[in-house]
């Protein structure tokens, strides 16, 4: 071959496109060289701050990467509106994260350089899935992610929960992955593609493999988003991992699992739609119901918060299941807004978790009130908010799939979905009764805030509530972003 | 239907300054707070005067005041907020009962810890409740609907008695859950408009005109009815309020019971009656039977009633049942019935909470029967009891003869057996409020511990008078009350006949 010809086919990516990835890329590098060079004393500056500006960076390099829509690295990176809309919240937890954490390690008495590049490398990979229907992109990037989650679950080295939570997750994430890699073999015999949307739009004889490469393949993911009944590993890993890392996972991670089956979700149903319809349905009744009811049950607060984001996944689900335009969107919107909620009180109990004699127990939020006015009213918003009362963003959320449901006349998933938000409202209120109508038991004092982490709290909280009280402005982007993968 | 829109902002104003009152209520001194809620919802009623004054009597059915803000464009989402004659007197009452309330509070020795948060969540409530009778979108509707249900649930597990844990979580569970068929049904019938017309729309004018198959538009009916009938409440859906009621706050319950209730019966009459015409008038017997089962199961349970606010929640639950009877007989009778007994009941109930209140400020229970010859000690508070009893009852010159008398016109209307059922409920009402007042004044007992009691005075004297006048005016002069709705009644009417 001649080599001007070989040199002739490689084309530059268009970098542009890829930009806050790279910077996110760069940041962590960065990251994990200073770690290695810098004293612990320098470290505990350094490594935070770079993030922060990282991170900050590549949100407003989003920003530029708006007017450059389409594909680069031989179609492998897809930059559009779903992918520029995720980015945003996926750059935007994170640096609250990062926020919540630095405080909540100094609490436990430990540092970890770990956790900043492991940290970084996870938004990477996640915001490479976020913009990708390559098979092998999406594979890579799903293990990125993974991987980080795993160490960053286990980071608390001296606590046996942290690292009981980390194997399970460890295994069933191992399984996952294997199970959605098989997947991926079966739909590249069908098609000989290993590109999504070529796979789903190639019309195949052998209809067997592309069934079983698509029901392997989102087993993984169901497997990654917690839905029943692949959710064994959730609760304990997020009650295991150090909380700041559990907000992440229960936000960042849930949205960005999700983003690969929502970029196929037309494509399926255009080939598979009653199909679709009812497994997705039946999957989706069953995470709720199951989520909400164990729920119920729960005495530890963050067990409580994941069986609720097993509910949630639900919920979501549910809008999977409708084969409309409207059920795309309601699927972006709630995973979007979700990221805040759970994010939002996670960090709550990660704050709480620096109190004195702090157990997470549930009781200990009766008076909470009178205690910690701010924080007890932020968690009443985040509360009434995961359980869809207006005027938060869980409402609208709810709404959405409520009309999706209706437009594909779905009335048993949402009979089902109002039987689990009244299983839900069981618990959801009992916070809410324990901190705002109970004497309290004890006096909750927490050492040390940071500024930091109040503007990262207050933040959410308005968040929570303004994204619902003026819908317009994630609308304008939910809007195209679902208008681009609903072509029929 | 006709709109007319308005050039001064008095509807979402008369929302705004409640809200806007209780938010500055978060910053002021703890003894600015009684005399600001005090201004705020003053002004708010001056405020609903000013409307009632000004609101053109001779347009029927248009809604007036209108006002529309976008909120969603995409989806067609509007805060559209305006008063036809049904929504007035709702708005009247709303601006009216909260002043009570809070007029009472002010008083009120149970309330004396958190008041900020007490005084707050009333202005909020007001805020809400005027919202919700003022929105003709169905959504913002919904969302003030859900949000009057908060601040209730902090007024019921705050500031309530011995269980107001229990029924704070009650309440609120059921008229959540409930809701959500609502909530499902709201979308459904845009759904349908989406279908037809290919455009989204929320409003409450666009959605008159959708036309659904007999089937779907039963079921879009019983979406919005099981919504309605748990807040109404009708039997069986009702138990949750004999707990609400009977923990709450005084100041609580006055609202839940004047106010509250009645969103339950508005909107079957808005929404109900007014989006699915056809499926009212074939699920009509059914309404009615609920009607008639709800007026006499809740009378006999009132009956024997020991617990003075208990007394009053199943005697609440039995003049609802007259309202649902009245409005689904769908003929112009019944209908001017349920509206003005809307209203009726709404003086009435807050006063007898008022009695309750102010039984348990002196004797700290609310068993009726610890007072039993008071009239010799406090014969204000026992001329203000009777007028207040006599006006539930339904004797002429009361506020509630014109609904218990018109309904049963509207029921000869159909049958005599079913007059009679209404004759019957009526008997009972009669039966449960003069027992009440037997218990209450006339049982002489030798040695009374009242009587170092004083007569009531003062503001609490003020919001009984301020609830006392109303009731005899609407007895005297029922027509300035019939006239503000008459031309909302008879495009319901022309509605449900298919004329328009």
């Amino acid at each position: 071959m001649d080599i001007g010809q070989l040199v002739g086919d490689i084309r530059i990516p268009r970098l542009e496109l890829f930009l806050p990835e790279l910077i996110v890329l760069i940041t962590a590098f960065m990251l994990f060289t200073l770690d290695l060079v810098l004293s612990t004393r320098l470290k505990r500056v350094v490594l935070p701050s770079l993030s922060a500006i990282g991170y900050v960076l590549a949100l407003m390099s989003v920003g530029i990467t708006i007017q450059f829509q389409g594909n680069t690295f031989y179609g492998t990176f897809t930059n559009d509106y779903l992918g520029i809309l995720v980015k945003v919240f996926v750059l935007i937890i994170t640096l609250t994260v990062l926020a919540f954490s630095y405080k909540y390690y100094e609490a436990k008495n430990s540092f970890y350089g770990e956790f900043y590049y492991m940290l970084a490398f996870t938004l990477l990979g996640a915001m490479i899935l976020a913009s990708s229907y390559n098979l092998i992109i999406i594979y890579v990037s799903l293990e990125l992610v993974s991987i980080g989650f795993y160490i960053l679950t286990a980071l608390l080295r001296g606590s046996f929960i942290s690292k009981e939570g980390a194997f399970k997750y460890l295994i069933l994430g191992g399984l996952s992955i294997a199970l959605a890699s098989y997947g991926a073999v079966f739909m590249y015999i069908y098609s000989g593609s290993i590109d999504l949307r070529g796979i789903l739009s190639y019309s195949g004889q052998d209809y067997h493999y592309l069934i079983l490469g698509l029901v392997l393949f989102l087993i993984g993911f169901a497997i990654k988003i917690g839905a029943v009944p692949f959710h064994f590993w959730l609760p304990d890993a997020y009650q295991g991992a150090p909380t700041p890392v559990t907000a992440l996972m229960a936000s960042v991670g849930k949205l960005v699992f999700f983003i690969p089956v929502v970029r196929i979700m037309p494509l399926i149903q255009d080939k598979f739609s009653v199909a679709w319809m009812l497994t997705v349905g039946v999957i989706a009744a069953a995470t709720m119901l199951y989520g909400n009811l164990v729920a119920l049950v729960q005495r530890d607060i963050k067990r409580l918060l994941a069986y609720s984001s097993i509910a949630h996944s639900g919920y979501i689900l549910a809008a999977v299941a409708v084969t409309k335009e409207i059920g795309l969107k309601a699927v972006i919107y709630f995973l979007l807004v979700y990221t805040v909620m759970a994010a939002g009180s996670f960090f709550v109990v990660a704050m709480l978790e620096r109190a004195e004699g702090w157990n997470n127990e549930i009781r200990e939020f009766s008076g909470l009130r009178f205690s910690l006015p701010y924080l007890a009213f932020s968690f009443l918003v985040y509360m009434f908010a995961l359980l869809g009362v207006p005027p938060t963003v869980g409402f609208v959320g709810k709404a959405l799939v409520f009309m999706a449901l209706s437009f594909d006349g779905l009335w048993w998933l949402a009979f089902i979905m109002i039987l689990s938000t009244a299983i839900s409202t069981g618990y959801y209120v009992r916070l809410i009764v324990l901190m705002y109508m109970k004497d309290r038991e004890k006096n909750v004092t927490i050492m040390g805030k940071s500024y930091a982490e109040l503007v990262s709290l207050v933040f959410l909280t308005l968040l929570t509530v303004a994204l619902a009280v003026v819908p317009g402005v994630i609308w304008q982007l939910l809007s195209p972003a679902a208008s681009m993968l609903f072509v029929r | 239907m006709e709109i007319v829109r308005t050039d001064f902002p008095f509807v979402s104003l008369s929302i705004a300054i409640p809200a806007l009152f209780s938010l500055l209520l978060v910053f002021v001194n703890e003894r600015f707070i009684k005399p600001l809620s005090l201004i705020g919802s003053g002004i708010t009623f001056l405020l609903s005067l000013c409307v009632i004054y000004l609101f053109d009597y001779s347009r029927g059915a248009a809604v007036q005041f209108y006002e529309e803000y976008v909120i969603l464009q995409e989806l067609n989402i509007k805060l559209s907020l305006g008063l036809d004659g049904l929504s007035l007197l709702m708005y009247l009452l709303t601006t009216l009962v909260s002043l009570v309330a809070i007029v009472w509070s002010v008083r009120d020795k149970q309330i004396n810890f958190r008041l900020r948060e007490y005084f707050f969540a009333f202005l909020m409530t007001e805020s809400f409740l005027i919202g919700v009778f003022a929105s003709f979108d169905l959504i913002v509707f919904y969302v003030f609907y859900e949000l009057t249900l908060i601040p209730m649930l902090f007024a019921i597990g705050v500031w309530g008695y011995k269980l107001r844990l229990y029924s704070a979580y009650k309440f609120f569970i059921y008229i959540f859950v409930s809701s959500l068929f609502l909530l499902l049904g709201i979308v459904s019938v845009a759904v349908v408009h989406y279908t037809d017309k290919g455009s989204f729309s929320f409003s409450y004018f666009d959605l008159l005109k959708n036309s659904y198959p007999m089937g779907f538009e039963i079921f879009l009916f019983l979406l919005f009815f099981i919504a309605f009938a748990v807040k109404t409440p009708l039997v069986p859906f009702h138990t949750w309020l004999p707990d609400a009621h009977g923990e709450a706050p005084t100041a609580g319950s006055v609202v839940l019971a004047a106010v509250l209730l009645k969103m339950g019966t508005y909107a079957l009459l808005r929404f109900n009656i007014g989006l699915f015409p056809e499926a009212s008038i074939k699920l009509m017997p059914l309404m009615v039977a609920i009607g008639i089962v709800t007026i006499i199961y809740a009378s006999w349970m009132t009956i024997v009633q020991n617990n003075i606010k208990r007394f009053v929640a199943y005697s609440s639950v039995s003049h609802m049942g007259f309202v649902v009877t009245a409005m689904f007989l769908l003929n112009y009778e019944g209908l001017r019935a349920s509206v003005i007994e809307m209203f009726a009941h709404g003086m009435t109930s807050a006063s007898l909470f008022m009695v309750a209140g102010f039984i348990y400020g002196r004797l700290h229970t609310f068993n009726m029967e610890n007072l039993r010859g008071s009239v010799k000690f406090m014969p204000v508070f026992a001329l203000i009891v009777a007028t207040t009893s006599f006006a539930a009852m339904g004797l002429p010159g009361g506020s509630s003869f014109w609904g218990k008398f018109l309904t049963m016109l509207a029921a000869r209307e159909y049958s005599y057996s079913l007059a009679l059922l209404v004759l019957v409920g009526g008997f009972f009402s009669a039966a449960y409020v003069l027992f009440m007042l037997k218990t209450l004044f006339l049982d002489v007992r030798e040695e009374s511990i009242l009587i170092h009691f004083t007569d009531i005075r003062g503001f609490k004297l003020a919001s009984f008078v301020m609830l006392v006048l109303p009731m005899l005016l609407v007895g005297f002069f029922p027509h300035l009350f019939f006239n503000m709705f008459e031309g909302s009644i008879n495009f319901v009417l022309k509605n449900l006949l298919g004329l328009e």
